[in-house]
């Protein structure tokens, strides 16, 4: 696969701040690739050097190949989907996504082509005559996407857009952004901070923190393999568990001994380790009663239920655990369990967990 | 709210405000009603005429007063409502020193008093052997017009914010062109609306006139000062009712203007930069 | 997105922009900017035999300004508009509160009607007060109408007349700030605050007051600013005991023809005025003032 985008040493500094420390990406032909992290972490910054709004401070941005840092953004055949949008009051729905159409001098005939064809893709054909201030707040959110997608360009880059929606209507969207970047085939880099957004949607994510790129791959490899402790509590809830490597394989945490396959040679006896399980890979079952969730072949240990958020689709349970530790775990209910009565605080409980699923942090 | 007092009941204060409201228009009343008096007297009413506007109309001195405030008045609109919108514009979007310079510069005009400003015009003047007339009030008026236009302007512009014009640049207009296209639509109502203001206020003006006035095209508001020194006349009464129905109508359009023109925002909103 | 990220906007952008800023920097800068050091410069020069200001390196204007006759007409200007300050508070206040907090859905109403007098000229509106309250007026004719004296009451030339037609002119600077300021707090503080401090009247010194503080402040410095230097009100409505310093100055720009001392004089009341400004700008930074 070519590369769309190779981001090469790229910093950016504002004053004594650095937004964007030395970052190395190669965003791919065709994909759909998240920026994900907490505010602050650098990537709207990135993404505006991607533009062309900010002058990056060293590094270089190559598109297709060709060197774009000091591209003024009018120049680049890239397009971006603002946070709010940023429709033109003053024109209506058709001269907004004309507007760059226009810019290029491209021919009135086509141009009406164009729109009419980028209205269908976004389903807002009805509404070519209106204006932004008659839309809603999802309308809107499509002529945006209209807007830039119907200039054909290399890359688009989208700003949290759907930030604003409410959630209903933020999944939907995201449905349709995802079947709407499959059809046209374009690279689209995609700015998030909200990480089921980033997991549903991507080919691949780029975690980052502090103007730096944690981890970058595709959805599964971070959500089940995070790279570090950040990425583990970024996405998804992590339940960190402190302990030392014991012989190969395990690592003692409190009393217990657990098995840990995942733990590599770079690890000797005695060096600390940290490990996390997943909140809906660990099992919950009533003490004294045969096994039900727990399966053979899981560690387990006793516990104690401190604490549950009935959640509609499942329970969260907050589990104190016997050598001292915390756990988190996520039991969905299913046509056999319905678990809203079974559970008591203060309930004395077996907690399992399958070894496969312990992910070594470093 | 459990005990009714003056506190909760608003009675004192009601009736204070509307003292204070009568302090405020009697004069106003006196002036109008009193322009129409068939008589010299102003104490006595006694029959509505138009005579004192005739007699300011028929007085040429004074009638070319009037139109002299009005070129000047719109003169001063056109020129300072150009350069105060350009300052404003190029002082939100430069981050430089050179512009944090030029804001301060900006803010001097405003908290300076009008009657260091007529001194200082008039040093300069002098200065540049530059004789008073009716070309040196005008300049004096844009110069001290130009920081009101900057200020309106600026606080709507804060409301527009800059993504509307990245958004042009990225959809492929050069600078320039992001600012004609979509900056300027977007401004157009609070520009109209300060300069109304401007005409306003330098229609009104007096002390900065007063110093930079040559001998013969004075605006109006100096012709009233040596009228009032010679001993008060009804005619004056005329002339103040005639400003102020300019004056009022000048702010009244200010403020519907960007409503007229389909916007959502109240006009009030635009003059001041309110938030929606 | 953070707000403290400059945007950067790219090359030239400084340079782009900066076409933008040049006309009116370079107008204000010219026509305003230097005139005002032409004002400091032409202060320490003199008159000459002509009777023409000439430049100088002399504080002999300086001298005369701090000399005994001069004195008494700048703390006159002073005391007068620290007085017009005190009472457009007293009286603007609780016309400001009263919009701001019981005017409901006629707030927008009640302020459009409070401006309008102050579209009437300034001088209009001061000659309104002349012919009001002169020996002859109409206040006079009301007053011996209703048997209350016998001969007129002396009212114009009085500094209460002059002191009473700055109030009535700059009145409205006070009213507007306090006015955004009362509206802009936040209502259920002073209910926090009835039942905090029991009275009414605590509230309000406790609570309200406090939270209109730059609103205040902001008030009495654009009444104060003009007052000190006004000089239509002392002349229209006073006598030659109620000069101020506008009329002092005004008078070596006319009158006298003695421009070099009426500078000395414009300095020095810029001077004053401008510590009062730099404590108020200082206060406006740092968010206990309205920023203008």
């Amino acid at each position: 696969m070519e590369q769309a985008i190779r981001i090469e040493n790229l910093s950016k500094k504002f004053g004594d701040f650095t937004a964007v420390n030395d970052i190395n990406l190669e965003i791919h032909q065709g994909e759909f690739f998240s920026l994900l992290g907490p505010s602050g972490c650098g990537k709207t910054t990135l993404l505006r050097m991607l533009a062309g709004f900010e002058i990056p401070t060293s590094g270089q941005i190559k598109l297709d190949g060709e060197p774009v840092e000091k591209v003024p953004p009018h120049k680049r055949n890239v397009n971006m989907v603002f946070q709010s949008y940023a429709l033109f009051e003053h024109l209506d729905v058709q001269d907004n996504i004309g507007f760059g159409l226009k810019r290029k001098k491209v021919a009135k005939g086509e141009i009406r082509q164009r729109v009419r064809e980028a209205l269908d893709l976004v389903d807002l054909g009805s509404r070519a005559d209106a204006r932004p201030n008659e839309l809603s707040g999802g309308q809107r959110q499509r002529v945006a996407l209209a807007r830039a997608l119907v200039n054909r360009p290399r890359v688009l880059l989208l700003d949290e857009p759907l930030g604003a929606l409410d959630l209903k209507l933020r999944r939907q969207m995201q449905v349709e952004l995802k079947a709407i970047q499959r059809e046209v085939g374009i690279t689209f880099v995609y700015v998030t901070h909200d990480q089921e957004e980033a997991l549903s949607m991507s080919d691949r994510i780029a975690v980052m923190s502090d103007g730096r790129v944690i981890q970058c791959a595709a959805p599964e490899e971070v959500y089940e393999h995070p790279s570090e402790e950040f990425v583990a509590g970024f996405i998804g809830i992590s339940n960190l568990l402190q302990g030392r490597a014991e012989s190969k394989g395990r690592v003692r945490v409190g009393d217990s001994s657990l098995p840990v396959p995942d733990l590599d040679d770079s690890y000797s006896d005695g060096d600390p380790v940290q490990i996390a399980v997943r909140p809906e890979k660990v099992a919950v079952d009533e003490i004294d009663k045969d096994a039900d969730r727990i399966r053979p072949g899981m560690f387990t240990v006793e516990g104690e239920i401190e604490s549950m958020v009935y959640l509609g689709v499942g329970n969260q349970l907050t589990l104190k655990l016997g050598n001292g530790g915390r756990l988190v775990a996520l039991e969905q209910a299913t046509y056999r369990v319905q678990s809203h009565d079974q559970w008591k605080v203060g309930q004395k409980v077996k907690v399992g967990w399958h070894p496969e699923h312990c992910m070594v942090l470093r | 709210m459990n005990t009714a007092s003056a506190f909760d009941k608003p009675r004192i204060l009601r009736v204070f405000t509307g003292l204070v409201y009568l302090f405020l228009f009697v004069p106003i009343a006196v002036v109008v009603v009193f322009s129409f008096n068939s008589q010299k007297s102003l104490q006595v009413m006694d029959g509505l005429s138009f005579r004192w506007y005739e007699e300011f109309w028929n007085d040429p001195t004074l009638r070319d007063s009037l139109f002299i405030s009005i070129e000047i008045a719109l003169i001063t609109m056109v020129v300072a409502t150009v350069i105060g919108t350009a300052l404003a514009i190029g002082l939100v979007r430069a981050h430089s020193g050179a512009s944090r310079g030029a804001n301060v510069l900006m803010l001097v005009p405003l908290i300076t008093p009008e009657i260091v400003a007529g001194i200082s015009a008039l040093l300069i003047f002098s200065q540049l052997g530059i004789g008073l007339s009716f070309w040196t009030v005008v300049l004096a008026h844009i110069t001290f017009s130009i920081s009101y236009v900057t200020i309106v302007v600026r606080g709507r512009l804060a409301s527009i914010g800059v993504e509307v014009e990245e958004a042009a640049q990225d959809l492929g207009a050069s600078r320039w062109q992001s600012v004609r296209l979509v900056l300027f639509p977007a401004l157009w109502p609070a520009v109209v609306a300060a300069g109304l203001l401007v005409f306003a206020l330098s229609f009104d003006d007096f002390v900065l006139s007063f110093f930079t006035t040559g001998e013969q095209s004075q605006p109006l508001p100096v012709r009233i000062w040596s009228m009032i020194r010679f001993g008060v006349s009804p005619t004056i009464n005329a002339i103040g009712t005639l400003m102020m129905v300019v004056s009022i109508s000048a702010v009244a359009l200010a403020v519907l203007i960007p409503r007229l023109f389909g916007r959502r925002e109240s006009g009030v909103k635009v003059l001041t930069g309110a938030e929606d | 997105m953070d707000p403290d990220l400059d945007r950067g906007q790219g090359l030239n952008a400084s340079r782009f922009w900066n076409w933008f800023v040049a006309p009116g920097a370079i107008w204000i800068g010219l026509l305003f900017a230097v005139p005002l050091f032409l004002v400091l410069a032409l202060s320490f020069g003199h008159v000459d035999d002509f009777g023409r200001g000439v430049y100088g390196f002399e504080w002999s204007n300086y001298q005369a300004v701090f000399d005994s006759t001069y004195v008494p007409v700048l703390v006159r200007s002073v005391s007068y508009a620290l007085i017009t300050v005190i009472l457009c508070l007293l009286i603007g206040y609780p016309v400001a509160y009263f919009i701001a907090r019981f005017g409901g859905k006629y707030r927008y109403v009640l302020i459009a009607a409070l401006v309008i007098p102050f579209f009437v000229n300034y001088l209009v509106r001061t000659y309104a007060w002349v012919a009001l309250l002169a020996d002859e007026g109409l206040v006079n004719n009301w007053l011996i109408d209703l048997s209350l004296t016998d001969a007129p009451i002396q009212m114009i030339n009085t500094p209460y007349a002059v002191i009473g037609g700055l109030v009535y002119g700059y009145i409205i600077f006070m009213i507007l700030p306090l006015y955004g300021s009362i509206e802009r707090m936040d209502r259920s503080v002073i209910e926090a605050g009835k039942d905090l401090y029991g009275s009414p009247f605590r509230t309000f010194i406790h609570v309200t007051l406090p939270a209109t503080q730059p609103g205040i402040l902001a008030g009495c410095v654009l009444v104060f600013l003009p007052a000190v230097g006004d000089f239509v009100s002392a002349q229209l409505l006073g006598g030659p005991d109620t000069y101020m310093v506008g009329n002092l100055i005004q008078d070596q720009f006319f009158a006298a023809s003695n421009w070099p001392f009426g500078s000395a004089l414009t300095v020095v009341m810029m001077l004053f005025l401008a510590i009062w400004m730099v404590i108020y700008l200082r206060r406006a930074t740092r968010g206990e003032a309205e920023v203008l």
